[in-house]
Parts: structure tokens; sequence; C-alpha cells
């Protein structure tokens, strides 16, 4: 501390930050010779916004070394620190800067290290800070930034007095080790010790082998919690189908972690990747002076493991990792095999779900990637692809592109759910590929083409995410790609899941723009995947062909319907349908009124979506009358408005959601038209919008359900609401868990190949084998996914599920208590 | 000075320059009126927006159909309304609309994840507004649409060509409104 007196003036010329200030005023005052205008008082920066600056900016600049900025920022801290308001301000902003930018955590505790040379006070007070906030977000069970505050600590590891640390992750691992034992699905317990493998790296940058053995003790007891499989786990694998088929092999985030911190043991902790700095010495100390004290070091701080541990607000899964890239001919990513894999996709992925509040910044993150890690991890930047083979020696081939669009791709394919709506990391990927196209875009187009060659096996929602994300994508560029690759997928089967694609993806690019647009950016041989009758904006009205059955009746009631006519006469048009049907022997003549009532609907709402809505509004009397009256008559109104819509099965799709949400059409009876009227021999399994009809009335009653389950886990009920919502509950956990068997039914006999008509269509050779087994693959395919949302709804409302949050609920009236503190301390509404 | 809530990079979800300048003029004007009863009549500015389901979206193309809007937008959230902005003589559209979603976390990410990309090949603007009210549907401009489209001297094929007031009247004054 003596030294710090002297100081300032003993390196007059030689401080960087000096000459950095010198430099500015000079240019300022160029700038005022030159300007003609009225000169502004000069206006000296106040230290705190200096700081802030300095601090929020470090490392990212790849022409300034991010260890100087560390040491310029550790000086101007430490000349400040008696300041109360330059040090709050700037710890409020560390704190956060940890939490919101994990890429910089190595150097915000670079200037600790630093700081901890010349004033212990400033680690002290660092300390304080981030452990108080560590401790919060435990008892929250905020897992992901209790993980980065726990790597700032990792990374301070010099400045601990005993085992730092490591003491503290032996205790971690005790508390995942009670959650394993009470659970064998339990994945918060995993959620621990996945935490423990990516501190210990960090730990070790510039390790001693007393801490290496440390780590090998830590290693040796997260291998059975690792390595285990659970139960749940083959819900979340992308690929289906049989190991040998799998391009990539099924990998779960912390079994990999396992494995990798293994061979990083093996080869010594070489941890290559990780940000260097050089130790603070201080700078006069030209080996003249030898007496140099040894830094000051400092307690852990006291972070106490509550017991319960808090499972925290978000379902946990097991996760698996995720990479289009990973272990193919040329390394463009580090190999599965290496630690590197998983720290930077660790630490990408955590930029990406922090920072969803600004796509932009994100995307400039991932464009600068490099500057956050060791020099030379990297290739440069934009290297092109075919470039990659001319890199010397051992030199790294990782494309730091590749490292950030695999990231991106993981959390799209992230099963059971991502962490944002999935459009959040659409808008990431247009964003870094407006910023660095040259870069991006190849690896982009590298990543659809392995995505696309794999089609066949992914996990079929997963293929409709990137079915999804595909079509809006290209709307941003002007819907350019190189669709002549895949020319020869046209002449397969529709069945085919590459030409399902195909047309899927066709028809959602249309939906966001137009027909005529889409086919302009095709080749020719494609043009028939475009029928005419997308040009339509008015669809044919069927009634207008006097072939039609009951066309003259169909009419009146449009021009009835039209003109608002009494219900009364519209009635009697009905009832003359009625009568004519029943001449006809048809079984259900509602069926037949119904269809000329829906389908005049949807004629005169044609012109646009709020044209139908208000047409319904006003028919909702009428149209909410027949479900009670017959099942088959409801399930027409979905067949007219599908049959009216044809060509634009999206806006089908579109009118059938808003009618559930009349009410009009139940959920089941969506999901009986789709997978039993509509469903043929199994061929309906193969169109998109199919998929986003059922996956989308499901979705709304998993919602729904869910709504329940958090309105009964509210504080403070009265009981007799508690039994109301726990009646209601019941009842629609039930019709929910009806619909999910009614679906597992239909697509298993699809699966099986055992339903009528496919059996029919077989014999008569009216399916080839081909695409009958196609179809088969189809049922496997649907059956997994609903497999899947049903499990993943009973481990967050199924009775178990509840009743234990309700049991935490009732148990926990002091942690309410210490909300209310918290909040009071304005520190709630973080992120 | 409080920078201790504050994000390390700006967020993406607040409501925009024109938004907060509109609520200042209105609070300038309701100020100069009577305080009191002004204050007890609207509640504040920044409370409805902090519950807003609203959207206003702008710079869309004339020809950019509900469907196109519905689309996109219901990828951040079901929506609740879709209500396009016309041209108020001729009632077609004139390149706005309002979105409304049934909750306000659904408007906040649709301002993050889609305001500022492009729909139909044109990049749009998404702005948190407190509410559509019958009336607002229609454009303010001297002839019936935007006034942003009375005065535009480059050419935009999607919003009309050329400002209507460019040429016909060169001499007419600036809107103020």
């Amino acid at each position: 501390m003596a030294d710090l007196d002297v100081k300032p003036d003993g390196r007059g010329d030689g401080g960087r930050g000096r000459w950095n200030n010198n430099s500015r005023k000079r240019r300022f005052r160029d700038d005022d010779d030159t300007d003609r205008r009225p000169t502004r008082r000069r206006y000296e920066e106040p230290t705190a916004v200096k700081l802030r600056k300095m601090l929020l900016s470090i490392a990212e600049s790849p022409m300034r070394l991010p260890e100087d900025e560390a040491k310029d920022i550790a000086r101007m801290l430490a000349e400040n620190f008696e300041d109360e308001e330059v040090k709050a301000e700037f710890f409020d902003l560390f704190v956060r800067l940890i939490i919101e930018q994990p890429f910089k955590i190595p150097f915000t505790a670079a200037v600790i290290l630093y700081s901890n040379e010349s004033k212990p006070e400033v680690t002290k007070e660092a300390l304080r800070r981030t452990s108080e906030r560590a401790q919060e977000l435990l008892n929250e069970g905020r897992w992901r930034e209790f993980k980065l505050l726990l790597r700032f600590f990792a990374c301070l590891q010099d400045l601990f007095k005993g085992d730092g640390v490591f003491s503290f992750l032996h205790k971690l691992f005790d508390s995942a080790v009670d959650l394993q034992s009470a659970n064998e699905n339990d994945v918060v317990g995993l959620e621990l010790v996945k935490i423990i493998l990516l501190t210990l790296p960090y730990a070790l940058v510039k390790s001693d082998t007393a801490l290496q053995e440390q780590a090998t003790e830590i290693l040796q007891k997260t291998g059975i919690v690792a390595s285990m499989r659970l139960p749940i786990e083959s819900l979340v694998e992308a690929y289906t189908g049989h190991t040998e088929e799998k391009p990539v092999l099924y990998h779960s985030v912390i079994g990999l972690l396992q494995t990798q911190l293994q061979n990083e043991a093996a080869g010594g902790w070489e941890l290559a990747c990780l940000p260097r700095f050089s130790r603070p010495v201080p700078r006069e100390a030209d080996g003249e002076d030898a007496m140099v004290p040894a830094p000051e070091t400092h307690a852990f701080p006291d972070i106490m493991i509550p017991s319960p541990v808090n499972p925290g607000p978000k379902p946990l899964f097991p996760e698996a990792f995720f990479s289009l890239y990973a272990d193919q001919d040329v390394e463009t990513v580090p190999k599965t095999s290496t630690i590197a894999a998983s720290l930077l996709r660790d630490a990408i992925v955590d930029t990406i779900n922090i920072l969803d509040f600004n796509r932009t910044a994100t995307a400039k993150f991932l464009i600068d990637l490099d500057c956050y890690w060791q020099p030379d991890t990297f290739v440069k930047r934009a290297t092109p692809f075919d470039k990659l083979r001319d890199v010397a020696g051992d030199k790294s081939t990782w494309k730091p592109e590749d490292m950030a669009v695999d990231a991106v791709f993981s959390q799209i394919f992230l099963l059971p759910n991502p962490e944002h709506k999935l459009v959040y990391y659409h808008s990431v990927i247009t964003e870094s590929c407006k910023i660095a196209p040259a870069a991006i875009a190849p690896s982009l187009g590298r990543a659809i083409r392995f995505l696309f060659r794999n089609l066949d096996v992914m996990d079929l929602e997963l293929v409709y995410r990137f079915l999804d994300w595909f079509s809006h994508h290209l709307s941003n560029f002007e819907f350019r790609w190189k669709w002549t690759e895949w020319l020869d997928d046209i002449d397969r089967s529709n069945m085919h899941p590459k030409k399902a694609f195909i047309i899927g993806a066709l028809d959602k690019e249309i939906r966001l723009s137009f027909a005529k647009r889409i086919r302009a950016t095709l080749p020719e041989k494609y043009h028939p995947l475009i029928s005419e009758g997308k040009d339509k904006d008015t669809p044919d009205f069927k009634y207008a062909d006097d072939n039609t059955p009951y066309a003259s009746e169909g009419r009146q009631l449009c021009s009835q319907i039209r003109k608002k006519a009494a219900e009364e006469e519209i009635q009697e048009t009905i009832n003359t349908i009625h009568t004519k049907a029943a001449e006809a022997k048809v079984s259900d003549v509602l069926v037949a009124s119904t269809d000329a009532y829906m389908t005049c609907i949807c004629f005169i709402g044609s012109k646009s979506l709020s044209h139908v809505l208000s047409c319904i509004e006003r028919s909702k009397e009428r149209l909410l009358a027949i479900g009670p009256q017959s099942e088959a008559a409801r399930r027409q109104i979905v067949s007219s408005v599908v049959d009216y819509w044809r060509d634009q099965p999206g806006i089908a799709v579109n009118i059938v959601d808003k009618l559930l949400n009349y009410t009009i059409l139940s959920p089941m009876c969506v999901v009986q038209w789709a997978l039993s009227d509509h469903l043929g021999a199994g061929e309906a399994l193969s169109e998109s919008w199919i998929f986003e009809m059922v996956a989308g009335t499901v979705g709304k009653v998993t919602n729904r359900v869910r709504q329940i389950v958090a309105a009964r886990l509210q504080r403070g009920l009265p009981e007799e609401q508690v039994a109301m919502l726990d009646e209601t509950l019941m009842k629609e956990r039930d019709a929910m868990r009806a619909l999910f068997k009614f679906i597992d039914d239909s697509v298993k006999a699809v699966s099986d190949g055992i339903s009528d008509i496919f059996i029919k269509k077989v014999r008569s050779g009216e399916l080839s084998d081909e695409d009958a087994a196609l179809i088969k693959a189809w049922g496997r395919r649907w059956q997994t996914v609903f497999i899947r949302k049903a499990q993943v709804e009973e481990a967050v409302v199924g009775e178990e599920a509840v009743e234990s949050k309700v049991r935490v609920l009732n148990a926990e009236p002091m942690i309410e208590a210490n909300d209310i503190a918290e909040a009071a301390n304005g520190e709630d509404e973080i992120l | 000075m409080a920078p201790t809530t504050r994000n390390t990079v700006d967020r993406l979800d607040k409501p925009s320059s024109y938004a907060a300048s509109k609520n200042r003029r209105r609070k300038y004007n309701r100020d100069a009126d009577d305080g009191d009863r002004g204050r007890e009549k609207t509640p504040d500015f920044e409370d409805k927006l902090r519950e807003a389901t609203t959207l206003y979206v702008g710079n869309l193309s004339f020809y950019t159909t509900e469907e196109q809007i519905h689309e996109l937008f219901a990828k951040c959230g079901e929506i609740k309304r879709l209500v396009m902005g016309l041209d108020r003589y001729q009632k077609t559209p004139c390149g706005f609309c309002f979105v409304e979603y049934y909750t306000h976390q659904d408007a906040l990410d649709c301002m993050k994840y889609i305001g500022g990309t492009k729909l139909d090949e044109r990049i749009i603007r998404t702005d948190l507004d407190e509410g559509f009210t019958e009336g607002r549907q229609y454009g303010r401009g001297k002839s019936g649409g935007q006034v942003r489209d009375e005065y535009r001297d480059e050419y935009d094929p999607g919003r009309g060509g050329y400002g209507r007031a460019i040429g016909a009247d060169l001499g007419d004054d600036r809107d103020y409104r």
C-alpha cells in the first residue's frame, strides 16, 4: 500500500492510462482549432462514468491487450476507491457484467487480480458483493447465474487461502448426491454436477500439482453421476432410429463433460483455450527489489448451500449435446472429446440466452467471439472452409463462425423446449448474417446441407423447427437459396421426408410472401409444387358449380349470410338441405348443411382473416350449436375449412385455431379430424401443416393445464378456490391425457401398419412398398414426438409433480418473507 | 444517477423515442391545462405501457396482407387482434397496423425479436402501444394515408411511389401535427 502513494508521480510517462488521456486531450484541442462552431465548455467525464465505460468494453477490441485494460481499470479503481459513489457504482456494474456477459468473466477477474496487488480492499469488496449475489441466486435456484459467479471465483483461485473454490465444490457435490439418492430422475443434482465440472477448468488455468490432485479427486466422485443415463433421457435425443443411422452419436452434456475433463487431466490440464494473464508483479520491481511481498490472500466467501436445494423457477431436463460440425473430416469446431468443445459452447450458449433483450449485441458477441479466448484458439475470421486444409501444421482450424452457428442451432434444436421463443434464435442468426455476411453465410449453408442430409432420422419436432427457421430466414434475405442442389429430391415420392420438407418449406415461404414471388426464386422444375390455386386470393366457391350437391341452396345460404338475413330464413334454407339429404339417404343430414354453412362463411370471409372472423362472430350461435348435436357435423366444420383453403393450408390452420378459441371446435375434434378423417393410409402424417395443426391444438390444451397449475400454486388461496382449482385441474388433465392417448393410438396404428385403409391400399398396390415403409416411419416419428410431449407435461403438471410443488408451497412461509425483503432492495427485476 | 438496475447492454423492448415524445407533448398540455384533473383521468403513460399488449407496426408495404402479418407475428405468441391501418378515404391498407397479443410478455418479445426484421422484404418497425382505440386505424395524412407518405421524396413502390404532396403541390406547408 505504501507503493500506492508514490505511484501517481512515479510513472509519469510510463502508464498506458495516462498516455491515453493525453492523447485524447490533444485530439480534442485539434478538433477545437479547426471547428468554427462555438466551443463547448470542456467536459471532463466523471470517474464513475469513465470506469463504467472501461469495464464495459474490456476485451472487446482486438487492438488493445485485455491485460493492459484490466491493469488500467485496477489502477483507476484503486486511486478512487475512497469515493463511495464510485465504488458503489463500479461494483453494481461489476456483478451485473459477470451475470450478463459471461465471455468477460476471466477479464473481470483479472481486474481484481491486478487490484489485489496494490489494494487488497478492492478484492474484499468484490468478494463481498459477488458472494452476496451468489447466495441469493443459489437460494432462488437460478443456476446459470450462480454458475457464472462461481466461475468468477474460480478465476480468482490464486487469491484464496487454502483450497479456495475446491472446498466449496466438494460441498456442492455432497448436495448433488443427496438429491440424486432421493430421486432416480432428479435433474437438479445433475445441474449441480454440471456446474461443478464447468467450474473446474477455470480454477486450474495456472494450477500447481496440488490443485490438480484436488481436481482428480472431484472427477472421481462425479464420474458415477455423470455417466448415469436417466430414464427420461431418451426424450431429448435429436436423432431417432437405430444407432448406425444416426449422423451424430448421442451424448449427454454432462457425460461429455466428464470424459473431456478426464482427457484433459490425462494431458496435464493444458486448457489451451482459456485466456491467461501474467502474474501481477509490481512494475518498479526490476529485479533489484527481491523482497516484494506475496499478494495478500483471502478466505473463500462463506456461501451456504440451502437444504433442501431450491430447484428453481424453470423445469429442468437432461441436456443433449448437439452439433452440426463436430467430429467431421475437417475440424472446424473442437472435437467432442476435448474440453474446449464444452467450455466454448457453454459460454456462447449462455451469452445467447442471457442477452435475448438485445439480439444485435448477441450477434456482435458471436462475431467477435475470438476476442475472448486465448489468442490462436481459432483460425482467422471468415477463413473459407476449403482453405482450412492449407492451415499450417498444428495450428487451429476452428472457425469462430462455425462455433457461433453451432451454438445457436443447439438452442433451436434443444429438446424438449428452447429457453426462449424460437424466433429469437432466428433473429440472432439474421443479425449475425447482417453484421458479417461473408463469414456467417457459408457456415449457415453448410449447416442447412447437414440438416437436410439427415432429415430422415431427425426428430420430427426438430424437422418442423428447421422448416420454420429456414423459411423465415430466407424471407429476410430475398428468398435466396441454391435450390438447384435439391433438384433430384423433387423426383421422390411426396412421402419422402426430404420431399415433404421441400413442400412444407415452400408453403411456409409463400405464407410470408406470395406464390408468384416464391415461384420466381425457384428453378422451373419446382414450379409444379406450387399449384395455381395458390395464386387465387379468393378460392372458388364450390356451390357456384351446379354439379355440386345442394348447389342452389349453398348459393342461397351464401347470399343470406352475406346480407345478414334473419336466422329463420337461414334455417329454412338449411331445412331444405336436410330434406334433400334425407332423400339422398345421407345418414347425418347435419353434416351436409354444416358443409354448406361453413363453406359459405369461408367464402364470404375470404378477403382476410378479420373478414372471416367477423363472419364467424356473427354466426357463432349457430356454429356453437352444431357440436352438441353431432360430432360428425362438428368435424365437418374442419373439413369444410380445410377443403375451401386446400391450396393455402396455412389459412385453414389459422381459422381452425380461432374456431377452437370460440369453442366451436374442441381439441379432440380437431385431432380426430386430422388423425382419423383426414389420415387416409397415413399419408397425412407427412404434411407439415397437419403436424402444425395437431401440435398447435395440443399446445393449447397443455398451456391451459399449466395455467391452472400456476393458479393453484399461488400463495394464500381460500380453501374453496383451492378445491375448485383442484377439481378443474383433474378434469382438464384427464382430457389432456385422453387427447394424448388418442394421438398415440392413431399414429401407433400407422407405424404398425395395421389400419384398414393402409392394408387395403398396400394390397391393391395403390401404395408402393417404398411409400408403405415411409408411412410407417412417419407413424414412428409422430409417436416419438407426442410420447415426449405427454411425458414432459406429466413432469410438470402430473399428480406427483403438482403435489410436490404444493408441499414446497405449504412448507415455505420463511422464504416468502425473504423474497419480500429482497424486492425491497430493488434487486428483484434483474434480467 | 441510478445505473444500478441498468442492463450492461441496451434493451430493445423499450418504447421508442417517438412514443416517449408523444407522451411528453401530452403531459405538457395536461400540465398547462389542469394538472390534477388530467392525472386522475388518464393513467400515466408509462403505467399503460408497463402492461401493454399492443404494438404499432410501421413501414409495411401497402400490399402486405393480414395473413402475412399474422404468419410472422404469431411466432411471438397467439394474436388476439390485428387491426390494419387504412387510408382514411379509400379504406385500403396504408402501411401500418396494430397487433394485439394476449400477454405483455409476448408484446415485449415481439419488440425484441421481430421489430427491425423483414416482412414482405421490408424492414418493419414495432413500437409498444397503449392500446388500439376506434379511429386510430386511419391515416392522419392530408390525403388519407400516413403523414410520412405525403412528403417522401424517394420512390417507394411498396408505399405508392413518391409522396403524394410531392409534385402535386410543392409549395405546401409542412404538416406539424
